[in-house]
């Protein structure tokens, strides 16, 4: 390869780096498609309704996503069932859902939610802590712009929920992980 | 032979090791093929599998864009050394983690399309792109490069395995086959050796064992059969070099030979010798009497000859089929001759010779004979020995007929020698015939006068001596033996017999007058030399009297007695000797005359040939004529010649004549005196003695005589007689004559006068009449030298035309 298309490679290369870093994911962004990607890792309880109903995602609270996670959904399907997003201002507004993220505008009435949807099958995330002793089931953690997991097992165990491994693994635990 | 070309033992081993390396490296090879396919797919297999675990892995990392998490999953791969680098990618292609092994080489691309899964080799690794999905959800892509120095360290470890592998059995198979091609190699070799040993010591009766493997039988097979050819075309070609040999001896030796007796001996003695024939023997056949006879019998086959009657002159029975067969050209071998009923195949037969051969002895479709050969055992002639007496047979055919041939030829060359040698004698005796005409024309001429004044002389001069009446008698008898001689001269090269005028002579007589003849011979001649010959006479005491040629008669005396004086150099007797003789009561009696000597005599082979014409022991002294006319005279006479001699002691010579018969006429009677009627003659003639003498003498008889010199003068003279009315009663001429001879005068005369008569006088005169040449116009013929007698007779039988006409012939000298 003739030395200047090299070059001009490289400083290709470089430019799109440049370009990459200033259009970087923000935060919510990220979380957004986190959040998809839980449908994966997650075995949630089969139930008889799951054929004609969607796999819904919800957001309590004020939407920090914007569009991020619609355009993440957008022609996702789980296991064959459309993926939608739900936005529930207030708990009251709560309807049933295999996501609920819990904006942290909406984190004082986490403890209520939470304990209302024990043994629901809803994997509950958050962003922020929630007050204790209630505690949700995902929660993203900001560590130097990386976003980290925490999983409560216990809970996740508590809300009929199986949760991979592979998840597991880079993920910091909380609780205890059953043996066998 | 080639020696640099490669051994059968070296070439099996090569063989069998190129074979097993090549089906081993065959086998290898494909073994390796199939191990590196394999490989590489189980490779392919494993980095898939592989992959996939590490991708299940790291799909939570990816999808929670955990990086350390993902390159704790990515770490894993150490516990693979042939992982060299492997790297997650984001979905955007953006390198997310990336893994490195301490062997790592090369980079790991910072980005990758999601869309380029799948596995590729590069130069020296296998790189696998993995598709990295959770669920149904694509969420990344992993880049595997699998580094292949294992599979070359592989390959590696197989080629040395191979190597090892091919050299050891390699060895293996060297060794075996060392030992197994013996199998093989040994019979070839053996066959070989035996081969070679074969044509070093040419024994052809050797053979070679089997050696157990069928196709090197069959070789083994094919060479003994092949040498046992050779063997028996060796044998017969031993034989026919033997027989070549033998022929080629044999046509040399009857090529040192000429006469067919010996060719035929050397042949059947050769045969016996060097065939060996027990019974050989060639018998000639005789194409007109159709007899076929023993010629030439084997020096060892005499004894069975002698039983078999077959000796050397013994004719054979021609039976009808093997004698008959031979005869027309074949050759016919009866194997036992025992079996075939002919006589003579039964006699051999019952000689114990049972194999018989009769070869037809043919040259140029002549048969010339048959060679019989015969051996004792049955079947013992092969056909190239039937082959071999048939070549021979056309050999000796062949020298028969040169022999026969040479001898022809030798025959006619001794022929035409004799016939030259006589042609020359002939031709010689010719030239000197002409020679002694001419001069016993001179001769006759010259003793005319003598003759006619002896004549004259004893009749006219009554008073002479006794002595001189004697000598003038010798000397008239000498002149006419002169005048015989002379006549008979011509004897020599004329042809036909000499006309024979016989007289009653007496032989006692005769005797005398030879030996007077010849005195000057035996007597006078020998003893200028010393030698002393002493003459004994021996006359019967009756007159022996025998009806001869009184003139031949003499002169073959005359020749015995040369003859006898010739053959006693160193002297000695020589004896002349008469009788009568009357063998027996009632036979003819019979005169025998013989002249004896004590000389040097006659061997056998001289007697048998000295009568030949010709034929002489006294070199160029003698003519070889001396006997030869005294045979050719005793033929004439119907008499007998008989010869005894011994050599050294010397040779008798007898002429044996009838004696004549009845008594002796009276003595002759006196010379009548004719009537003197005066004659006028003319004598023409060119010769001035005879002419002189002649005219004395007819003058003396009282005749007027006219001479004329010459033929053309005689004419003249006649003429002019005739004119002046003088005419001639008779005209004598001489014949021969220069320019004008008798016969022209002859003519002449006759022409001019016809009624005159003509005498013409010859030298020649005898033969003219002998030849019946008397010339027209002549009236008689006289001979020189003349006799006063004839001469008067002629004169009075011409002039009396009415007087009885006697013939000339019937006058005697």
């Amino acid at each position: 390869m003739p030395k200047f298309v090299r070059q001009a490679g490289w400083i290709l290369a470089l430019l799109l780096s440049i370009a990459a870093r200033a259009s970087a994911p923000d935060e919510y962004q990220v979380e957004a498609v986190f959040l998809l990607h839980f449908t994966q890792f997650v075995e949630w309880p089969v139930q008889a309704s799951d054929a004609q109903t969607p796999f819904v995602i919800g957001v309590l609270g004020r939407d920090p996503f914007g569009s991020a996670l619609d355009d993440a959904v957008r022609g996702e399907t789980v296991k064959g069932r459309p993926l939608v997003v739900k936005r529930f201002a207030v708990a009251g507004d709560l309807k049933p859902c295999q996501i609920l993220f819990i904006d942290r505008s909406a984190v004082s009435e986490a403890d209520q939610v939470i304990g209302s949807l024990a043994h629901s099958g809803t994997l509950t995330v958050s962003n922020v802590e929630v007050p204790a002793p209630a505690d949700v089931i995902i929660r993203f953690l900001n560590e130097d712009r990386r976003i980290r997991l925490r999983i409560n097992v216990d809970y996740a165990r508590n809300a009929g929920l199986t949760i991979s491994s592979k998840l597991l693994r880079p993920a910091q635990v909380v609780g205890t992980i059953p043996a066998g | 032979m080639n020696t640099t070309a490669p051994a059968i033992r070296g070439q099996l081993i090569k063989m069998v090791l190129i074979t097993s390396s090549a089906v081993l490296l065959l086998t290898v090879t494909s073994l390796f093929v199939y191990d590196f396919l394999t490989f590489r797919q189980n490779s392919v297999q494993q980095l898939d599998t592989l992959g996939r675990a590490i991708a299940a892995n790291a799909t939570a990392a990816l999808a929670f864009d955990n990086a350390d998490d993902a390159r704790n999953v990515l770490t894993a791969f150490e516990v693979e050394p042939h992982i060299a680098q492997a790297a997650l990618y984001k979905m955007s292609g953006a390198r997310f983690a990336a893994y490195s092994s301490h062997a790592a080489t090369g980079e790991i691309p910072t980005r990758l399309k999601p869309e380029a899964t799948g596995f590729h080799f590069e130069h020296s690794s296998l790189v696998g792109v993995l598709p990295v999905t959770e669920g149904s959800r694509r969420l990344g892509t992993l880049y595997v490069q699998s580094d292949l120095r294992a599979i070359y360290d592989r390959i590696r470890l197989y080629a040395g395995i191979v190597a090892l592998v091919v050299c050891a059995s390699g060895l293996l198979a060297y060794a075996l086959s060392r030992r197994l091609q013996h199998r093989i190699s040994s019979p070839i070799l053996a066959l070989a050796q035996m081969a070679n040993a074969i044509s070093t010591r040419q024994d052809y009766s050797v053979r070679a064992a089997a050696a157990g493997v069928f196709e090197l039988d069959q070789l083994t097979e094919a060479f003994n059969h092949m040498v046992g050819a050779i063997q028996t075309s060796e044998a017969r070609l031993r034989v026919q070099l033997g027989h070549l040999s033998l022929l080629q001896h044999i046509t040399s030796a009857i090529g040192e030979r000429q006469d067919l007796h010996s060719i035929n001996q050397v042949v059947v003695t050769t045969l016996e010798r060097s065939m060996p024939i027990e019974f050989g023997c060639i018998a000639r056949y005789d194409a007109t009497s159709r007899l076929l006879t023993v010629a030439s019998l084997g020096v060892a086959s005499q004894s069975c000859g002698a039983q078999l009657g077959l000796l050397p002159g013994a004719e054979i029975v021609l039976d009808e089929n093997g004698l008959a067969t031979c005869l027309e050209g074949q050759l016919v071998y009866e194997p036992d001759s025992g079996q075939v009923p002919l006589p003579l195949l039964q006699r051999l037969a019952a000689l114990n010779l049972k194999s018989v051969v009769m070869a037809p002895l043919v040259a140029e479709k002549t048969l010339f004979g048959v060679l019989i050969a015969a051996r004792r055992e049955a079947n013992a002639y092969t056909s190239p020995d039937c082959e071999f007496l048939k070549q021979l047979s056309e050999h000796v055919a062949l020298a028969a007929r040169q022999a026969e041939l040479n001898s022809a030829l030798q025959t006619a060359y001794d022929d035409l020698r004799r016939s030259q040698q006589t042609t020359v004698q002939q031709e010689r005796l010719r030239a000197l015939g002409q020679i002694a005409s001419g001069i016993a024309h001179d001769i006759n001429n010259a003793i005319s006068p003598v003759s006619l004044y002896t004549e004259s002389l004893l009749e006219r001069e009554p008073n002479l001596s006794e002595r001189a009446r004697s000598y003038l008698t010798t000397i008239q008898r000498a002149i006419g033996d002169v005048a015989g001689t002379v006549a008979r001269m011509r004897e020599f090269y004329r042809q036909r017999e000499p006309q024979l005028s016989l007289s009653r002579i007496d032989l006692n007589v005769t005797v005398q007058q030879a030996l007077q003849l010849t005195h000057a011979r035996w007597s006078d001649l020998p003893q200028q030399k010393g030698v002393m010959i002493e003459v004994k006479t021996e006359l019967a005491p009756l007159p022996a009297e025998v009806m001869v040629a009184e003139g031949e008669m003499r002169d073959a005396l005359t020749n015995l007695i040369f003859n006898a004086v010739d053959a006693m150099p160193e002297g000695g007797t020589l004896t002349v000797r008469t009788r009568r003789v009357k063998p027996e009561a009632d036979a003819a009696e019979r005169v025998h005359v013989e002249v004896g000597d004590t000389g040097v005599g006659m061997d056998e082979a001289t007697q048998r040939r000295c009568l030949e014409p010709f034929f002489t022991t006294k070199g160029e002294r003698g003519s070889g004529l001396g006997l030869a006319m005294v045979y050719g005279m005793i033929s004439r006479h119907s008499a007998e010649l008989q010869l005894e001699s011994t050599p050294g002691r010397g040779s008798l010579f007898r002429l044996v004549f009838a004696a004549a018969a009845g008594v002796a006429p009276a003595a002759e009677a006196e010379p009548v005196i004719f009537e003197r009627r005066p004659l006028r003659i003319l004598l023409v003639d060119d010769d001035p003695l005879l002419i002189g003498s002649l005219q004395e003498v007819l003058l003396a008889d009282g005749h007027d005589v006219i001479v004329a010199n010459g033929g053309q003068a005689g004419i003249d003279t006649f003429a002019e007689a005739t004119r002046s009315r003088q005419p001639f009663s008779i005209v004598i001429t001489d014949l021969g004559m220069p320019y004008v001879d008798g016969r022209r005068v002859a003519a002449a005369v006759k022409a001019a006068a016809p009624a005159t008569p003509v005498v013409l006088l010859t030298g020649w005169g005898q033969r003219l009449i002998a030849d019946g040449e008397v010339p027209p116009h002549v009236d008689r013929v006289l001979n020189k030298p003349p006799r006063l007698m004839e001469l008067r007779s002629a004169l009075r039988d011409l002039t009396i035309p009415a007087g009885p006409l006697k013939a000339a012939g019937g006058t005697s000298r």
